[in-house]
């Protein structure tokens, strides 16, 4: 139980380290990328665009060595969250959207919405396969 | 609480990083774009204007408006010679991109205004999108 928490925990903190590299190489572009999903003004978008990337970054580098994990884990949640829920109201609005998720992508009248909305839904998934073996494997070892 | 408490001492790092990359990252965005932005009744009230599209080459081939000439990043030091041939620093420029999302155009303005030290330069807000909508360019014009 302990090796598979670890085993995706990596591949959680190497999705979240790519996805965050990806995006601090070119800020504007990201910044271009929030902006499509037509949620946040402009200050809040730049803010986002310079935040983001490196939290993404803190919560990879957190699950691939297991430093402050306790919070990554929340925040990774939280973040996939959010991003779920902007793809959805895109989706749902008709919006052609960058996004932006892994830096400057096809927009989603090419790419469509059913690869990054699944993406994220697994990325949770894989969260909560996680924790629960991490919990299982901790209950294992105090009994 | 614990986990509370890791949560922000991740979210304070990466705040630090991104106020760090704010002040250093050369493709940082600004956070004041209403002096770069002009919108297209301002520019319909201006005398002459000079035209740059930002869009990528493909865009640019695909349709732009009349008389813009292609200036982008992807090919600055290439095509901003043809610019400077073409450029009448008498007349207002203005650059556009695709949409209101796209920054290109802002990027473009910004980095003509430093490296020429011009202030008449301006990014179109709402792009080629508003040029369609207000009816002064049309899909596929040349």
């Amino acid at each position: 139980m302990k090796m598979l928490a670890r085993i995706v925990y990596i591949a959680l903190g190497v999705t979240f380290g790519w996805a965050g590299v990806a995006k601090l190489i070119d800020p504007s572009a990201f910044l271009s990328s929030i902006l499509t999903y037509e949620v946040f003004g402009y200050v809040l978008a730049v803010a986002a665009s310079l935040f983001v990337p490196y939290l993404e970054l803190c919560v990879g580098f957190s699950f691939v060595t297991g430093f402050l994990r306790g919070g990554a884990r929340w925040l990774a949640g939280g973040m996939t969250v959010v991003f779920l829920m902007l793809l959805v109201q895109a989706a749902l609005r008709g919006l052609d959207v960058d996004c932006g998720c892994f830096g400057s992508e096809a927009k989603a009248s090419e790419t469509g919405f059913l690869w990054p909305i699944s993406r994220d839904v697994l990325m949770l998934g894989g969260l909560w396969v996680a924790v629960i073996c991490e919990r299982k494997a901790d209950r294992k070892r105090e009994s | 609480m614990k986990s509370v408490q890791e949560a922000f001492a991740l979210i304070l790092i990466a705040l630090v990083c991104g106020g760090l990359a704010y002040f250093t990252h050369p493709l940082a965005p600004s956070f004041g774009i209403d002096e770069l932005s002009i919108n297209i009744e301002e520019v319909q009230s201006e005398a002459e204007v000079f035209w740059i599209d930002a869009r990528s080459d493909e865009d640019f081939a695909i349709g732009h408006f009349e008389g813009a000439i292609l200036l982008n990043e992807e090919r600055w030091e290439e095509l901003l010679v043809d610019f400077l041939d073409r450029w009448s620093p008498s007349a207002t420029t203005v650059v556009y991109c695709s949409s209101q999302s796209c920054m290109r155009s802002h990027e473009v303005a910004k980095r003509l205004r430093e490296e020429l030290g011009v202030e008449d330069i301006f990014a179109l807000k709402g792009g080629w999108e508003t040029l369609l909508e207000t009816g002064l360019a049309k899909e596929g014009d040349e």
